[in-house]
This record gives C-alpha cells, structure tokens and sequence, in this order.
C-alpha cells in the first residue's frame, strides 16, 4: 500500500478552515517531531532546512494518535466542524 | 429543529444509537447528534460485531434485516516471528448455526443501519453536528453547544457516547489526559476480492467468515495483526501501543507494509484491490482507566466510557458500547419518570454496568492490560514457540530432544530465567 494514494482509497470532505494548527515555535525548539512517523495518514513534515514543521490537515483520518503523542503542548486538535473531514465509506 | 429535548445523545455509534433507540421506545423526547456526514462516517473497526445479548433482545431480527457481511465460523491466532508462524485454528460447528457468534460488518453500513432503527422509533437524528462544549446549570450538565452552528441544544440528560476521545468526558471533568500506554492504534486496509477467492482461500462455504488475529510481526513494536472476511474483500490492519509507536520511530503504514509482505500473509492478500484506508484509536488501557461514567445530567457510554479490553485472545468493544448505551438510556428512563437528573439517580447507571458481563470482563481482566506491555509476549515468545516447532519437524540428523527438555532449553535461551518467572506471574494474573 502506498500512503501516497491515500486521496484516492479514502474519502475526505475538506472543511477550509483546519482543525489542526500547530505552534510553529514549540514544533522548531521539539526533540523528537514523533508526529512525522507516528500519524497513520503521514500529514505531518518537518523540513530540516527551514526547520518548519507542517500539517496537511485536509488529509486527517482524525485518529487522535499526534494528539495523544505530542507532548510539547503544540498541537490545537479539534474536531473539524459537523460534516467535514474524512468519511468513511466501508471500512 | 426543537431546541428543548428530554435527552441528548452525541455520537450516533452503536453506544449512542442503542440508548437512542431504547429511549425513543420509551417514549423519550430524544435527540441523537452525529458529527459525521451520516452515522459511522467517523467509525472503523477491525470488523467483527460480536454476538450481543442487548442488540438481540431490542431487534430480534436484526440479523435479517441488519446489513451484515459474513458470521464468523472460523477462529485462529497466529505467533509470528519475521520468517515463521505458529497458528491455532479453531472451527467449531456452533459457530456456523444461529445465533452466531459475530458477524464482520462494515462500521457505516452497520451505524446507519442501527441509527435509523432510532430513527424509526421516534429519535430526531441530526447529522453534520459536532458537540463542542457542554451547558452547565444549576450545577449539572443540562446540554450542548454545536461547533459553527448559533445557538445550544438543552436537554435534562446528556449520554455522551462520542468515541474513545470523548472531548465531552473531559470538560466534564470525568477523565484525566490520556497516557500514550493506555492507547492503541489501529490502521486497516480494504482490500476487494472476488467472493469465490476469499472462499478458496480462507476454506469458507456460503456466508462463513473468518477472523483471524496475529501476535508478532510488528518489527520492534507490541502489537498485532487482524485479518477479517468480508463478502467480497478482506479487512487487514495492525494494532500497537502509542507509546510503542513513538518510541519505535516507524510510520504505522510502513509496519503495515512489512506484515503484508510476511510470507505467510502475503499468500492470503495476494492480488487484491485497494478499497479504503482507514485509522481509529482504541481505548486498551482496560478496567483500572475507566473514566468516572456519570455525573448530575451526564452519562458516558462506548468508546467514551473506556469500555474495551484486549486479552491476546479477545478484543472487544462493540459489544460493551452498545450494552451501556442500552443501559443508559434505561437509566434515562428511570430519572425521567422521577423527574430527577442528579448524579445519585444516575448512579443506578453504573451499578447496572457491574452488574452486567461489560464490567465483569473488564474485571476479570483487569491485569490483561499491564500483560500486554510485556515486550517479549511480541517477540520472544513467538520465537520460542516457532523455535520448537522447528526443531520437531527438522529432520538434518540433530538426535532430538523430548518437548519439554526442548521447549525448556529454547525458553532459557530466548528468555532467561527471570524473565520467565515474572513474565509468567503477569501472564497468569492475566489469564489463569
């Protein structure tokens, strides 16, 4: 399985504004970034160059896992509002 | 919509759709909130509903009418090590007769399903509607307020059956922040099939399924795999602790990569087609982080309520949410014929659930949880077990040993004496 077809296997009803934001300067001054590995739907990265940590929330499979993880305090998470976010069609 | 309603719901899973429907039956003004464009649209599982006594008792003929993929007829659990596995497998014939033991379904399917028998019964369902803040008067929960929407929705009862994050149990007061240990996480990949090929391959007639779950095989990771049958495609994921994820510094899709790559599974999902992808926490830290389950105005129920448990043998969950949602939404009832919502009245709540095989199981395995930290139940153990099995069946002139001197001789060497003593103290605690 490639994570990069994700858009493809799993269907999203994008809500433009995001229900996740990260705090860029907790995320810069984090040893770990375990966000990166961790997310199932691989939406975070982290550039070293910039050292810039983001978040491709329009691809959330809003698991909660870097919610639970994080343990800088640099994660907002909610909820996207009602009818937004992934939807499952199977599963 | 009426603002004013004798009981509000959030989250129309099985939990919050089963107090829904016994509530509306009891002639209960009901109102059943879901976040999700329609109920389930939020919701994965690994995928088997297990045989439940409440579901059947509230609609007999649920297994006619409910859209359900296969009942579950065969049972194995594998031990794997990197290249071998050790497998159990159980088909009895009791399984293959009604009542069934479970069923695999698909979690929108099903929660659609059940929310709109709620429905049919006189619930008011309303989509697109995600709680964010409980109402607070008089010193009790009285109702929520709906993200981006204007306004409030008052009630005298909330039940809040919002899934193992439970935002609500939280500002509430009812639950601590989560510990990364207490929380698994599961990924599941969909993969299509022609009926005829899940048959051939997992040895199954008509509308037998099989479950089939995997100890091992996580790379560096506690956890496991699933495998379940659908009609016509095969639900396969993995499990893992949250601490164990982060610490391994691996994505979970790539740990999932490996494991299909295993050869003994490979054969079985060889050839399939990608249909969804899917990720949900799950709530493992069993009967010692169960949440405070009520307070004046609130129940929890499901997910929200930590009611879940994992042994290595069993892992259940959907059958404990809809229980106590079926017997909250009785407590419901009760505190609305006596017009009282205080917490005292909705203590009845959680002295039914201990009643109840839900709190029971949770229990009696109550140290399962502690159990399944143990990192060489992931490893090391599947490795002994495939060691001896090896050298039983190799045949390259070695003269062999009895089993026991074997099996003693592979777990000394894997293990080391302590570690099997106080592995097998946890492991006994846990299971005997």
């Amino acid at each position: 399985m490639n994570i990069e077809n994700l858009p493809q296997m799993t269907r999203f009803e994008v809500d433009e504004q995001p229900h996740i934001i990260v705090n860029k300067e907790i995320c810069r001054a984090c040893d770990h970034h375990a966000c990166v590995k961790a997310c199932p739907a691989n939406c975070y990265t982290y550039d070293e160059a910039t050292q810039l940590l983001s978040v491709v929330y329009e691809t959330c499979l809003e698991c909660g896992t870097c919610h639970i993880i994080c343990d800088k305090g640099s994660l907002e998470w909610n909820y996207p509002r009602g009818g937004y976010g992934v939807c499952y069609r199977l599963t | 919509m009426a603002k004013y309603f004798d009981v509000i719901i959030v989250g129309a899973g099985p939990a919050g759709s089963l107090a829904a429907l016994k509530l509306a039956r009891g002639g209960a003004n009901v109102c059943l909130l879901e976040r999700g464009k329609y109920p389930g649209a939020k919701n994965m599982f690994g995928g088997l509903l297990h045989n439940t006594p409440v579901l059947n008792e509230i609609l007999p003929d649920f297994h006619e009418r409910a859209p359900l993929e296969r009942h579950v007829y065969r049972k194995s659990i594998s031990f794997m090590t990197p290249r071998a596995a050790v497998a159990l497998d159980f088909e009895n014939e009791t399984f293959d007769k009604p009542p069934f033991n479970g069923y695999t379904v698909f979690r929108p399917a099903f929660d659609m399903w059940l929310a709109e028998e709620a429905v049919k019964a006189g619930a008011l369902l309303s989509c697109e509607c995600t709680a964010e803040d409980l109402i607070k008067k008089d010193g009790r929960i009285a109702g929520v307020t709906v993200k981006g929407r204007e306004g409030e929705i008052r009630g005298n009862i909330v039940i809040a059956a919002d899934g193992v994050l439970s935002f609500l149990a939280k500002k509430a007061g009812l639950r601590q922040d989560f510990k990364a240990e207490n929380m698994g996480v599961g990924i599941k990949l969909l993969l299509g099939f022609p009926e005829e090929t899940i048959n051939e391959r997992f040895h199954l007639v008509r509308d037998q399924g099989a479950d089939i779950s995997f100890l091992g095989a996580m790379g560096d990771m506690r956890g496991g795999g699933f495998l379940y049958t659908n009609r016509e495609s095969i639900s396969i994921g993995l499990v893992t602790h949250l601490d164990s994820l982060k610490a391994s510094g691996k994505a979970p899709y790539e740990v999932l990569n490996d494991f299909l790559e295993h050869p003994s599974v490979k054969k079985l999902v060889k050839g399939g087609t990608p249909l969804e992808y899917s990720a949900h926490l799950i709530p493992e830290g069993g009967y010692k982080a169960i949440p405070n389950l009520f307070t004046g105005g609130l129940m929890l129920a499901g997910d929200a309520a930590g009611l879940c448990y994992t042994n290595g043998l069993n892992l259940e969950g959907i059958n404990l949410a809809m229980t106590s949602g079926a017997l909250a939404g009785e407590t419901a009832i009760d505190a609305l014929k006596a017009g009282d919502y205080s917490a005292k009245i909705l203590s009845s709540y959680k002295k039914k659930l201990d009643e109840s095989f839900v709190m029971k199981d949770m229990k009696t395995f109550k140290n399962a949880a502690a159990m399944m930290h143990l990192e060489r139940l992931f490893r090391t153990y599947p490795r002994i077990l495939a060691n001896i099995m090896e050298r039983v069946y190799k045949t390259d002139g070695v003269p062999r040993s009895k089993l026991l001197r074997l099996a003693r001789k592979e777990a000394l060497k894997e293990a080391g004496l302590k570690g099997l003593i106080s592995d097998g103290f946890k492991i006994g605690r846990s299971l005997l």
